[in-house]
C-alpha cells in the first residue's frame, strides 16, 4: 500500500512556507554558489534569449497529492485562476509574439475556466501545452477532455515518472499507474503519440528517490520499449526531469537525510550548456493571481521578477521583461545539473 | 580502528594516482573506453559493472554501479535479476568445479 501525505499546507507544516524552503536550502554547506557557478560560466547575471513561452499556472488544486510536487498541490489547496485573469493572459498573448501557451498547475483541467482558456489561446493562433497527470482524465466530469484535446490540437504533456507500476505509485499514489495508462490509450485512440501533427503526445519522467537521470534519449527508448511491449502504448517523446529540492520533494529529502548529498550532487554536475539552454531564459510564469515569475519553481518560492520588470500580467510588457535579469538561488542548481532540466526536459 | 570500507573513501579514489601517473594514466584510460557504447549498449554496460561488482563483493563499485543504474532509469527490480543471474551463475560456476573432485575420483577411483 503506497501512502502519500495530505498537502504541507494543510498539515500548516512550516515547510510549507517559501520562505523556509528558501532558508533549510540556504543553511547546507556549498563549495560555490549558484550565482558564482554562473559568473564563472560567464553566464551572470542570467537573461532571457527571447521569451517564447507563457506558462500559466491556473491553479494548484489538483486530485493528486504526489510526494514530490514542488506546487504542493492537492485537493485542499484553493487557488485557482479567476476567468478574469486569464483574459489579462490572453490580453497580454494579443500583444505579444509568444508563440505557446502552456497551461500548468495543479491540475489544470480542475480549473472551472480551462476549456474556456484554451479555446481563447488556441483563437490567438497560439499552441496549447497541457500538463496532464494522466488520472484526471479518468474521473468522470473529465472524461471528454482527450477529445477536447484532440479538437483543439492541444499537446499533452503527461507525467508518468516510470513505466514500472510500483515506481509510479510509490510517488504518486496507490493505483495511478494503471490509470494512467487507461488514460494513455485513450490519448491512443484517439491519434495521440503517433506523430501526426496536432495529437502530440510527451510523456514526463522524474527520478523515484534523491537522484538524477543521466541520458534522456536511452530513457526514452527504454519506456518506448517497455510500455510498447507492456501495454501497446505509444507516445512521440519523453522528457525527463530533475526534483526540485523544494516543497513536498524537500521534505521527503530532509525526511530520508538526503537533502545535503543531493544537493551537493546537484552542484558538482553543474553545467554551463545546461545553465545557456535554462527554460527561465525563453520562458515567462504566471502565477493563479496574475503575478508574473521567471520560472513557475520561483513561483512556488514566491521569487517575483526582478524589480523594475512588469510584476503582473495586467503591465505586460514583452520588451522589459525580455531585458530583466533572471532572479536566481540555490534550487537553480536542479535545473543546470548534468543534462539539465526544463519543461521540456533536457537542455544540454 | 575505523572500517576498512567507508562511503566517503570513492571522492578521494583518484589519490592513488600520485603513486604512480603513469600506470594510473593507462589504466584510467583503458577503463573509461572499456565503458564507452560500442557494439554494447550503456546500459548493458552499467549492468555488465553491476554483476562484476557484486561477484567481486566491492561496495564502492556497487555503490557506483547501482547509482548509474538509477541514472537511467533502472530499478532494484532490474537489479534483482541482475543480481539473481550474477547468483545463479557462481552457483554453477561452483558445481562445475565438483567436475575437478568428478574427474579425479574418476581417475583414481576403483
Amino acid at each position: 500500500m503506497t501512502m502519500t501525505l495530505p498537502t504541507l499546507a494543510s498539515r500548516r507544516l512550516p515547510l510549507a512556507m517559501a520562505s523556509e524552503q528558501r532558508a533549510t536550502l540556504r543553511r547546507l554547506p556549498l563549495a560555490r554558489e549558484f550565482d558564482q557557478r554562473l559568473a564563472d560560466a560567464g553566464l551572470a547575471p542570467m537573461r532571457p534569449t527571447r521569451i517564447e513561452v507563457m506558462q500559466v499556472n491556473v491553479g494548484r488544486v489538483c486530485n493528486q497529492t504526489c510526494r514530490h510536487c514542488h506546487v504542493d498541490a492537492g485537493p485542499d489547496r484553493r487557488e485557482v485562476m479567476s476567468r478574469d485573469t486569464m483574459q489579462l493572459c490572453l490580453d497580454a498573448l494579443a500583444k505579444s509574439d509568444i508563440g505557446t501557451v502552456d497551461v500548468t498547475g495543479g491540475a489544470p483541467e480542475m480549473n472551472p475556466h480551462f476549456r474556456w482558456f484554451v479555446r481563447e489561446v488556441r483563437a490567438l493562433g497560439r499552441h496549447v501545452m497541457d500538463r496532464c497527470n494522466l488520472t484526471i482524465l479518468e474521473t468522470p466530469s473529465h472524461r471528454d477532455l482527450p477529445a477536447f484535446f484532440a479538437e483543439h490540437n492541444v499537446e499533452v504533456v503527461c507525467s508518468l515518472p516510470h513505466y514500472l507500476g510500483a515506481r509510479t505509485d510509490r510517488q504518486r499514489g496507490d493505483g495511478v499507474y494503471e490509470t494512467s495508462i487507461r488514460a494513455l490509450k485513450r490519448l491512443n485512440a484517439l491519434g495521440y503519440g503517433s506523430g501526426v501533427a496536432g495529437r502530440r503526445l510527451v510523456l514526463v519522467a522524474n527520478p523515484v528517490g534523491a537522484f538524477t537521470i543521466s541520458d534522456q534519449g536511452l530513457m526514452e527508448a527504454e519506456f518506448r520499449k517497455a510500455l510498447g511491449e507492456r501495454h501497446g502504448v505509444v507516445f512521440d517523446q519523453l522528457y525527463c526531469l530533475t526534483n526540485m529540492p523544494i516543497s513536498r520533494y524537500l521534505e521527503w529529502l530532509v525526511e530520508s537525510k538526503n537533502l545535503a548529498p543531493y544537493m551537493e550532487a546537484l552542484a558538482n554536475a553543474f553545467n554551463p550548456a545546461a545553465a545557456a539552454g535554462a527554460m527561465c531564459r525563453n520562458t515567462v510564469s504566471v502565477g493563479w493571481d496574475g503575478a508574473l515569475y521567471d520560472c513557475d519553481f520561483n513561483q512556488m518560492l514566491d521569487m517575483p521578477v526582478a524589480q523594475g520588470a512588469p510584476r503582473h500580467v495586467r503591465d505586460f510588457d514583452l520588451a522589459a521583461l525580455t531585458a530583466r535579469a533572471i532572479e536566481t538561488d540555490r534550487h537553480c542548481f536542479g535545473c543546470t545539473a548534468g543534462e539539465g532540466s526544463s519543461c521540456g526536459g533536457a537542455t544540454a | 580502528m575505523a572500517a576498512y570500507f567507508d562511503d566517503e573513501d570513492l571522492a578521494h579514489f583518484g589519490e592513488l594516482e600520485k603513486h604512480h601517473p603513469e600506470l594510473w594514466a593507462l589504466w584510467s584510460k583503458y577503463y573509461g573506453k572499456a565503458f564507452e557504447e560500442g557494439l554494447l549498449t550503456k546500459r548493458e554496460k552499467i549492468l555488465i559493472g553491476f554483476a562484476v561488482a557484486l561477484c567481486e563483493k566491492c561496495p564502492y563499485c556497487i555503490h557506483s554501479y547501482t547509482a548509474q543504474a538509477q541514472s537511467i532509469g533502472l530499478t532494484m527490480e532490474h537489479l534483482a535479476e541482475a543480481g539473481h543471474a550474477t547468483a545463479s551463475l557462481r552457483a554453477g560456476i561452483t558445481m562445475a568445479h565438483a567436475l575437478v573432485a568428478h574427474n579425479i575420483d574418476k581417475k583414481t577411483g576403483m
